[in-house]
């Protein structure tokens, strides 16, 4: 038997990841002013999809798979996270 | 290690997509869970809006990048029981965890539940509490508030609303004299994280988690505002931080805590409540709150 160290997964995990294209979802979406940041990372912390990725000194909004719940821009203390309409932003993925 | 540290540097284990509602409490409470608990986890998600939303994967693929299986409703609890049981004989450290709503846990699933805390099954409970069946249109639970509009309690001219309190779980899971019961808020992360953590560092006996869980279209609020909604639920009494361990009771005291009403006027179920019936809650949360403070005795911070 391995050692569990060595083992990824300790169980079978199935063939692939079930996931859906939960970024069509939103209606409106968040910006992230870089400028007013603070880095505080309440975004990071209450964002329900995880869509709040940290690079090395400063977050970023990942687009994919954000619902546009707006979460992070009521929550944003220094008020750097506007929500805007979809495709009105030039962030926007699609 | 600060606790911002531990949810950055952990790999998210859930799919990128699943199908919950935009603003989901469980949601943000499965991932930051899965991402404190690690990869070492075998979980169980019973019926409810997490396996709705498409956790426990579809055909061949998997809703987790961990194994997860989807027990029954009433089930949950025994069947980790005896997976626990597998690895134990195996010797393997494996931790057994089950996220379930609160449907799954305080009505069908209680008796499996009970049984486990009972003979003392090392496993890590965790309850999102959305007070009801959320995932199929909104009927009421156990732990449904008083007065909650839901779609089996109405608000019309016979009945206003749901008739009962909630059922008090973490405190019958404390009296189960479990391992370790304890109430979590996603508003208030560290505590979230702490509590976790603490969970798994226990190696006998049965770990209870209660986490309110705001459900921005069964309460009827913007998905913009659960977090809000979790925070004045603690600023309010209604929904207080509190461990069992050992025997006792600690309690995480509110400074200046504010009136219930400043909880219900945020979500529309309770839009129809006229000032007796807020004042009826109000002296039901104190009253908890009061046997609380009882409990906890000194250990209050």
């Amino acid at each position: 038997m391995m050692e569990s160290k060595e083992k990824e997964y300790i169980t079978s995990v199935g063939e692939g990841i079930y996931s859906i294209n939960t970024g069509d979802w939103r209606i409106n979406e968040p910006v992230l002013d870089q400028e007013k940041c603070k880095k505080c990372g309440l975004c990071f912390l209450y964002c329900p999809v995880f869509c709040i990725e940290k690079k090395d000194d400063y977050y970023e909004i990942n687009y994919d798979y954000c619902k546009g719940c707006g979460i992070c821009a009521r929550e944003c203390k220094s008020g750097a996270i506007k929500m805007v309409e979809k495709g009105s932003s030039s962030y926007a993925k699609n | 290690m600060k606790y911002r540290d531990i949810l950055m540097e952990q790999e998210d284990l859930v799919s990128p997509g699943i199908s919950a509602c935009q603003g989901c409490g469980a949601e943000l409470c499965l991932r930051t869970a899965l991402r404190v608990l690690g990869k070492n986890t075998v979980v169980a998600i019973p019926p409810g809006c997490l396996a709705g939303a498409g956790v426990v994967g579809w055909n061949y693929d998997n809703g987790l990048k961990i194994p997860v299986h989807i027990t029954l409703l009433d089930n949950t609890a025994s069947f980790l029981a005896g997976v626990k049981e597998l690895y134990d004989y195996l010797d393997e450290d494996v931790q057994v965890v089950a996220i379930a709503g609160d449907g799954a846990t305080a009505d069908c699933g209680f008796q499996s539940l009970s049984g486990a805390a009972e003979r003392g099954h090392n496993i890590i409970y965790i309850c999102y509490d959305n007070e009801g069946y959320m995932n199929t249109g909104f009927q009421r639970s156990g732990t449904t508030t008083k007065g909650s509009h839901t779609s089996t309690t109405p608000v019309g001219s016979l009945i206003k609303g749901k008739a009962q309190h909630k059922k008090d779980m973490p405190m019958i899971m404390a009296m189960h004299n479990a391992a370790y019961v304890a109430t979590l808020n996603p508003a208030y992360m560290k505590d979230f994280v702490s509590k976790l953590k603490k969970a798994m560092s226990v190696k006998e006996g049965l770990s209870y988690l209660h986490v309110c869980s705001p459900c921005p279209t069964g309460w009827r609020f913007n998905s913009d505002l659960s977090i809000e909604v979790a925070r004045k639920a603690v600023k309010t009494n209604f929904f207080p931080l509190y461990e069992y361990e050992n025997n006792s009771f600690k309690l995480k005291k509110v400074a200046n805590p504010e009136p219930v009403s400043n909880f219900l006027k945020l979500s529309k179920k309770f839009k129809h409540l006229d000032e007796k019936d807020i004042e009826e809650i109000q002296a039901h949360v104190d009253e908890k709150y009061n046997n609380l403070v009882n409990l906890a005795g000194e250990n209050i911070n």
